[in-house]
């Protein structure tokens, strides 16, 4: 590797390899290194030898015990996601609307919820009971309305419990999260489940608890650390009948 | 099989025996074919190493949970993907989780990162019933910690702040006052130390 590839050091050439298996380079470098990389076979070389240790790096994270509650959330997520896709494109030829009840009461709603939520393009709630074979459990999949332009939310219901699976939700504004919601019929409950969408707007999200007697899953956007009530009109409505 | 069937010592099937004595390279065989049994002992073995990793990079215990279920959901959705030629199947998880939680690291901004709170410290791990396969872990486990607390100060800084703390170089190098050249310097010359600590040949040391 020469210096002027802008990689280079001299004898002890490819510097940037100890920042990129650590995944300290800045986006710009990255793409640049892996362009590197494809020509110089010292960096490759010296990217083989350090990930062998950025690879057991995690290993060195204080060892704690994965929530119990964790597996079961991931197979649902799991047993609901391969005829996931056929579902969704079904329920879009069957789509209608309907009307939405408040979500949370008048007193406590910003003044322009309701002028939000007609703006909404609402797929609609539409329930799909889902027998997987073999003995499995059933899974219900809801659709929920989302405001949120070429987004898809599913919620998956198995055993009391309750999952959101996301597609194409936009980024959460800087210093801002996503928060969930939970109504059983007054006002919505804040509950513990803050997240953010991948790059590619995905996200699998529990509902914390069980979800017997909710109304209604909601999502909202809320400043870091949550809010106790909402603060913004939902982004998500996901009706449980 | 049943999603949520136990798989604990001394209740499971003789199925689920027999894949538990499977590597991760033949259960992926299987989960390629859809095997959700297959991929839940897969889970069961990564689990708590990729929960560790999270929450040692997000602080926080819903957000690590959030990025481990996004990242054992990704291996499923892209389960065709998978090249054993190209890593272990440990790697390309632990991978997606280190990602995704440096993305959530990232966008949340500079605040809390490399810090590790006491939230969720009742879940740390307490030896006591273990397979022989956990056994050698924690021993893995305690020999790189072992090898990164040897480090200089200085390395084993900028490796943490890196690795755990989602900073870039430019970032590290503004934290700590120091160019960018010698950040970079010193992330190699203590992962090469942390190389041989482990057991590889000395040649990198230059």
């Amino acid at each position: 590797m020469s210096a002027s590839s802008g990689h280079g050091g001299g004898e002890g050439c490819a510097p940037d390899a100890a920042p990129y298996v650590l995944g300290a380079l800045t986006e710009q470098e990255h793409a640049a290194f892996l362009v590197h990389l494809e020509s110089c076979a010292v960096c490759r070389e010296e990217v083989a030898a350090l990930q062998i240790v950025a690879d057991v790096l995690p290993a060195a994270a204080p060892q704690m015990k994965a929530p119990p509650e964790l597996r079961e959330s991931i197979m649902v997520g799991v047993s609901g996601e391969p005829a996931l896709e056929g579902r969704l494109a079904a329920s879009r030829t069957r789509t209608r609307t309907r009307t939405r009840a408040s979500w949370w009461r008048a007193s406590e709603r910003p003044a322009l919820a309701f002028a939000g939520l007609a703006a909404v393009a609402a797929a609609l709630a539409l329930a799909v009971i889902a027998i997987a074979g073999g003995g499995r459990a059933s899974t219900r999949v809801i659709h929920a309305e989302v405001s949120a332009l070429g987004a898809r939310v599913a919620l998956l219901l198995r055993d009391g419990r309750a999952q959101l699976q996301i597609s194409g939700m936009p980024a959460s504004a800087p210093g801002r999260v996503y928060e969930v919601w939970v109504k059983r019929g007054g006002a919505p409950q804040p509950t513990n489940a803050l997240f953010t969408v991948t790059s590619s707007g995905a996200a699998t999200v529990g509902v914390p608890g069980d979800i017997a007697g909710v109304k209604a899953v909601l999502v909202s956007s809320e400043p870091l650390g949550g809010s106790k009530v909402p603060t913004t009109v939902p982004l998500i409505v996901a009706h449980i009948s | 099989m049943a999603m949520f069937r136990s798989l604990r010592p001394g209740g499971e099937s003789s199925a689920a025996e027999q894949l538990r004595v499977l590597a991760d390279e033949e259960l992926m065989q299987l989960v390629y074919r859809g095997a959700a049994d297959a991929f839940e002992v897969i889970y069961e073995r990564h689990a708590d190493v990729a929960f560790s990793l999270a929450h040692r990079i997000c602080s926080e215990r819903q957000l690590a949970e959030d990025v481990v279920q996004e990242a054992f959901l990704s291996l499923w959705r892209n389960r065709s993907r998978y090249d054993r030629a190209r890593g272990s199947v440990r790697a390309w998880l632990l991978g997606i989780v280190h990602n995704r939680a440096i993305d959530v690291v990232r966008r949340r901004g500079t605040r809390d990162r490399g810090e590790v709170r006491e939230e969720g410290i009742e879940h740390r791990i307490v030896a006591r019933e273990r397979t022989d396969v956990e056994v050698a872990r924690r021993e893995e486990a305690r020999e790189v910690r072992d090898a990164l607390e040897q480090l200089p100060e200085e390395q084993s800084r900028v490796i943490e702040l890196a690795f755990f703390g989602g900073m870039t170089h430019v970032e590290i190098a503004s934290l700590l006052d120091t160019p960018v050249g010698t950040v970079k310097g010193r992330m190699r010359l203590g992962l090469a130390k942390m190389r041989i600590a482990l057991g590889a040949p000395a040649e990198m040391l230059r």
